[in-house]
C-alpha cells in the first residue's frame, strides 16, 4: 500500500530531482571545507545518500557509490542513481565565526549489465572540492599612508572524477572490478583587491583554472558466506595538472589509496558495515602541510529493503592543515522509501560533521537527498 | 514520509543560495598567494615634452579677467556692441520713421569668481573708442582706461545693503534681462544693482551699471555702436572674473532706454509717446593686461594668453603592459615657481589623452573619461600631482592607444595665469608618474 501512495508524487519528486542535477558542471562538488584552502581541495566523498547516511560504511558494498568498481556486479538491470546535498556550516577560527551554505551534487553512477557476468558503470563524483571565498581586511602602507584595504578572493568549482568502470563475476562468491578515471574540472577564480580610500582603483583578477588527470582503480569484492561480504580497493592517479590559460602552472602528485570493508547481513531485515581506508596526502610535497590520512566508518540499515532506516558514524582526518592533521567526525541518518513497484528509489538523510584542527573548527549540517532509477 | 520528502527539497532549494565565503584566517587558512601590490616613481618615461602657445585668444574665452594686484597684473576688460536703429517706424507698415531720443542706459556684467576676503570691492566702468578690437593691447586702451570712469559700483557695499526677495520684482528682472533666476535684488543709491542668488551659493552675481546720457550717451554718429571696459579695484587683491559666455548668457551687455513720439496727424490731440528698450548685440570682449605673458622657454608652461599647453609623451615601460594592474597612477610636475595672482585667481588645469600625435595640433581624445585634473593655486610653489589612473589603465589594456597627453588650463585664455613646470630637460625636476599596481595573482599555485 505504501508504495502505491508513493507512485503518484514520485514522478514530481522525480522531476525535482532531474531539475536539482540539471547545474553547471562546476557545481558537481562535494563539501567544501576551510582546511582545504592551503591544499589541493577538500576530498570528497564518493558515496551515494544510502552510504552516506551509514558513515560511509556501506560504500563498498553499494553500486551506485563511485568508490569501488567490483561492486558493479551485483547489477541486475540497467540503473541511474544522483545524488545532492544541501550543506550549512558554521566556521569558528579562532574566535572569528561565520556561517556558509551551498547546495552540492557529489555523484552520480548509471551501470548496466552487458552479459550475465559483466557489468558496466560510469558517473561522476567529486575528487576535489575547491570551492570557497575568503575576505581579508587589512592596513597596507602606500605612498606613505596608512590604508585600508579589503582583498575578496574566491574559487568557485571542483576537480571531477569521470568513472568508466567495468564489473565481472569471476565466481558466485568472488567479483572484480576495474575502473579508468580522469580527473577534470575547472575553478572560476576571483582576486578582488578594493580600498576605503578612493584615489586608488579596485583590481579585479579573474581566472579559470583547468585541471586534469588520469586514474586506475581495482577492487574486489568477495563473498565469505552469504550473509557475510568483504571487499578491497586500490586507486592510483596521475599527477594532478593545473591549468591556466593553457599554460600548466602546477603539476602536484596525488595520493594513493586503498581500504577494505565488511558487511554482515543479520538477517532479513538488519546490516551492518564497516571500512577502513588510507590514503598518502603526504606525498602531495607542494604543500608543506599535507599529511597521510586515515578514516573509518561504521553503519547499520534496519528495517524492510523497501523502507529501511540507516544510521553510521564515521571518523578520521583531512589532508590538509597547520602542524597536526585535522580530524573528522561525522554522525548520519536516514530513511529510503522503494515507490513504483521497486523502480525507483528515494533516499534521504542528515548528516552531521565536526572538524577540528589548529585554529580552526567546523561543523556541518547536511541534508542529503538521493534519486535512484531502474527503468 | 511525503511531508518530510518536500521539507528536503525545500531546505535543497533554498541552500542553493550559495554562500562560500568567510573572513579570512591567515595565513593557516588563506590562498597561498596573495595580491602584491607594488608602488613606484618613474621618473624618466616622460619625454619629448613640449608647451605650444596660441590655442584660444583671449577674445575667444569664455570669461574675462578684470584684475588689478600691484606688482602683479593689471588686467582690464572691455566690450563692444553692434549697432542700434536710431529711428523707428511708429506705425506698423508705415514707412515714416521717426528718431528714439535715448534716456538712459544699463550696463550689464556677469562675475563669476571674486574674492570673497576682499573688502571694498570695486568695478570702474570706461567708455572707450569703439574701434576698439582684436589689435587694441593695453598700451593702445591704456588712455581710455585712465580716465574718469564713466560710473563706479562698490560691490562690497553693494552685497551689504538689504535684499529686495519679493518674488514678483525679482521675476521680472530676471525675464526682463534673461538671467538666470535669481533670489535677490539689491540696489544703491545711485540705481545700481546687485543681483545673486543667496542660497545655494553667492558665486555668481550679475551686475547693473545705471548710465544717464551724460554718463552713457547714445552716439548717433556711430549708429549706436559703443565699447566698455571695466577695471577692478580691493583694498586687496582685486581680481574678478566677467562672463564671456554666449551659450552660458554670461555675456556683457547694454541696454537702451529710448522713447519716441508718435506724431498725430488726425486730431489736435497731443502727441503719444512710447518708452522702449534695446539691447544690441555683442560685438567683441576681450581684456588685456601687463605684463604681458612672458615668452616660452625650456619648461613646460600651461595657461596664459593665447592659451599655452603642454604634450607630454609617455613611454609606458613594458612591465606595465602585462601582468599587472594600475589602481593608481598619478602625474608629479615640480613648478618652477609660485604663480603669483590673486588668490582667487587660482585656476584648474587637465590633463586629456590624445587621439593621435601630431605634435601641437594633436587631437585631443573624445573619451573625456581619459583626463585629470588639479587646481594650481596662486602663490604656491608646491608639487602640482594629477590623477590619470583611468589614462594609465587605458595605456596598459590598449596598446594601441597613444601613450601622450596635453595639458591645458581649464577654462583656457580666460586668466592671465600661467604655471611652468619643469621639463625632461631638467633631470632633477623632470615629470614623473608615480604608479601603485597590483601584480598578477599566481592562481592555481599552492
Amino acid at each position: 500500500m505504501a508504495m502505491g501512495r508513493l507512485g503518484g508524487w514520485a514522478v514530481r519528486v522525480g522531476v525535482v530531482a532531474v531539475f536539482l542535477t540539471a547545474q553547471p558542471p562546476n557545481r558537481l562538488t562535494a563539501q567544501d571545507s576551510q582546511f582545504g584552502i592551503r591544499g589541493l581541495g577538500t576530498p570528497g566523498k564518493s558515496e551515494s545518500v544510502r552510504a552516506r547516511t551509514t558513515g560511509g560504511a556501506f560504500a563498498p558494498f553499494d553500486a551506485f557509490s563511485p568508490l569501488t568498481d567490483a561492486v558493479l556486479a551485483d547489477v541486475r538491470r540497467m540503473s541511474a542513481s544522483v545524488t545532492s546535498g544541501a550543506s550549512w556550516r558554521s566556521v569558528d577560527a579562532g574566535g572569528l565565526q561565520s556561517s556558509l551554505r551551498g547546495t552540492r551534487f557529489p555523484a552520480m553512477v548509471i551501470t548496466g549489465p552487458v552479459t550475465r557476468r559483466i557489468v558496466v558503470g560510469g558517473g561522476f563524483t567529486t575528487y576535489l572540492d575547491r570551492s570557497f571565498g575568503v575576505v581579508i581586511q587589512d592596513t597596507i602602507d602606500l605612498r606613505g599612508v596608512q590604508q585600508p584595504i579589503t582583498d575578496e578572493i574566491t574559487s568557485d568549482g571542483a576537480i571531477s572524477d569521470l568513472r568508466i568502470a567495468v564489473a565481472a563475476r569471476l565466481h558466485n562468491r568472488l567479483a572484480l572490478g576495474l575502473g579508468l578515471h580522469r580527473l577534470t574540472g575547472s575553478t572560476r577564480v576571483v582576486a578582488t583587491r578594493s580600498f576605503t580610500d578612493s584615489s586608488y582603483r579596485t583590481t579585479t583578477a579573474r581566472d579559470e583554472v583547468a585541471y586534469g588527470g588520469l586514474g586506475g582503480s581495482a577492487s574486489l569484492l568477495f563473498d565469505v558466506t552469504s550473509d557475510l561480504r568483504v571487499a578491497g580497493w586500490f586507486r592510483s592517479d596521475s599527477k594532478l595538472r593545473a591549468d591556466v590559460g593553457g599554460n600548466t602552472v602546477a603539476e602536484n602528485d596525488l595520493p594513493l589509496m586503498y581500504g577494505a570493508g565488511v558487511q554482515w547481513r543479520a538477517g532479513a531485515q538488519a546490516s551492518v558495515a564497516g571500512t577502513a581506508s588510507w590514503r598518502n596526502w603526504g606525498a602531495v610535497q607542494a604543500s608543506v602541510n599535507s599529511h597521510d590520512t586515515f578514516n573509518w566508518s561504521f553503519g547499520a540499515e534496519i528495517g524492510s529493503p523497501g523502507s529501511p532506516f540507516r544510521l553510521g558514524v564515521r571518523g578520521g582526518q583531512l589532508p590538509f592543515g597547520v602542524g597536526k592533521a585535522p580530524t573528522e567526525v561525522g554522525y548520519s541518518a536516514g530513511v529510503g522509501r522503494q515507490f513504483s513497484g521497486g523502480r525507483g528509489r528515494l533516499d534521504i538523510g542528515l548528516e552531521r560533521l565536526q572538524r577540528s584542527g589548529l585554529g580552526l573548527t567546523e561543523r556541518v549540517w547536511t541534508v542529503l537527498v538521493g534519486l535512484t532509477v531502474r527503468p | 514520509m511525503r511531508r518530510l520528502v518536500w521539507l528536503v527539497l525545500l531546505a535543497v532549494a533554498w541552500a542553493c543560495t550559495e554562500n562560500a565565503t568567510s573572513p579570512a584566517v591567515c595565513p593557516n587558512f588563506c590562498p597561498g598567494d596573495s595580491i602584491a601590490i607594488r608602488d613606484t616613481i618613474l621618473t624618466s618615461i616622460i619625454d619629448r615634452d613640449s608647451s605650444f602657445r596660441g590655442y584660444v585668444p583671449s577674445y575667444g574665452a569664455e570669461a574675462m579677467t578684470a584684475a588689478d594686484v600691484p606688482g602683479v597684473i593689471d588686467s582690464r576688460a572691455f566690450f563692444t556692441t553692434d549697432s542700434v536703429f536710431t529711428r523707428v517706424a511708429p506705425k506698423a507698415g508705415d514707412t515714416t520713421t521717426v528718431p528714439i531720443n535715448v534716456d538712459s542706459s544699463r550696463v550689464r556684467f556677469i562675475i563669476g569668481r571674486r574674492p570673497k576676503n576682499t573688502t571694498n570691492l570695486q568695478l570702474r566702468l570706461f567708455r572707450l573708442p569703439v574701434t576698439a578690437d582684436s589689435t587694441s593691447d593695453f598700451a593702445s586702451l591704456d588712455p581710455d582706461f585712465t580716465a574718469t570712469p564713466v560710473a563706479s559700483l562698490n560691490v562690497t557695499d553693494l552685497l551689504a545693503l538689504p535684499a529686495i526677495t519679493d518674488s514678483q520684482t525679482i521675476f521680472r528682472w530676471d525675464s526682463i534681462w534673461g538671467t538666470q533666476s535669481t533670489d535677490s535684488i539689491r540696489v544703491d543709491s545711485a540705481g545700481h544693482v546687485l543681483q545673486m542668488h543667496i542660497n545655494p551659493s553667492d558665486t555668481t552675481l550679475a551686475v547693473y551699471f545705471k548710465l544717464d546720457t551724460l554718463q552713457g550717451p547714445f552716439s548717433v554718429a556711430d549708429t549706436g555702436r559703443s565699447a566698455w571696459g571695466v577695471r577692478v579695484a580691493a583694498d586687496s587683491f582685486a581680481s574678478v572674473i566677467l562672463g564671456a559666455s554666449q551659450l552660458g548668457g554670461s555675456i556683457p551687455l547694454i541696454r537702451w532706454y529710448f522713447h519716441y513720439t508718435i506724431p498725430d496727424t488726425v486730431s489736435a490731440t497731443p502727441d503719444s509717446v512710447v518708452m522702449a528698450t534695446r539691447v544690441p548685440s555683442l560685438r567683441f570682449h576681450n581684456f588685456v593686461f601687463n605684463p604681458p605673458t612672458a615668452p616660452l622657454d625650456s619648461n613646460l608652461a600651461v595657461g596664459g594668453v593665447p592659451s599655452t599647453r603642454a604634450l607630454l609623451r609617455v613611454a609606458l615601460p613594458a612591465f606595465l603592459h602585462d601582468s599587472i594592474d594600475v589602481v593608481r597612477a598619478t602625474l608629479v610636475l615640480v613648478p618652477v615657481n609660485a604663480v603669483p595672482g590673486a588668490p582667487s585667481d587660482s585656476f584648474q588645469i587637465l590633463a586629456r589623452a590624445i587621439a593621435a600625435d601630431l605634435g601641437a595640433k594633436s587631437p585631443l581624445s573624445q573619451n573625456s573619461a581619459l583626463s585629470g585634473t588639479t587646481t594650481v593655486h596662486t602663490g604656491s610653489a608646491d608639487t602640482l600631482r594629477i590623477e590619470l589612473t583611468t589614462m594609465v589603465r587605458a595605456w596598459s589594456l590598449d596598446t594601441t592607444l597613444v601613450t601622450a597627453f596635453i595639458m591645458g588650463q581649464s577654462p583656457e585664455a580666460t586668466s592671465y595665469t600661467e604655471i611652468r613646470f619643469y621639463s625632461s630637460r631638467a633631470p632633477a625636476f623632470r615629470p614623473a608618474l608615480h604608479v601603485t599596481y597590483v601584480k598578477r595573482f599566481r592562481f592555481g599555485e599552492l
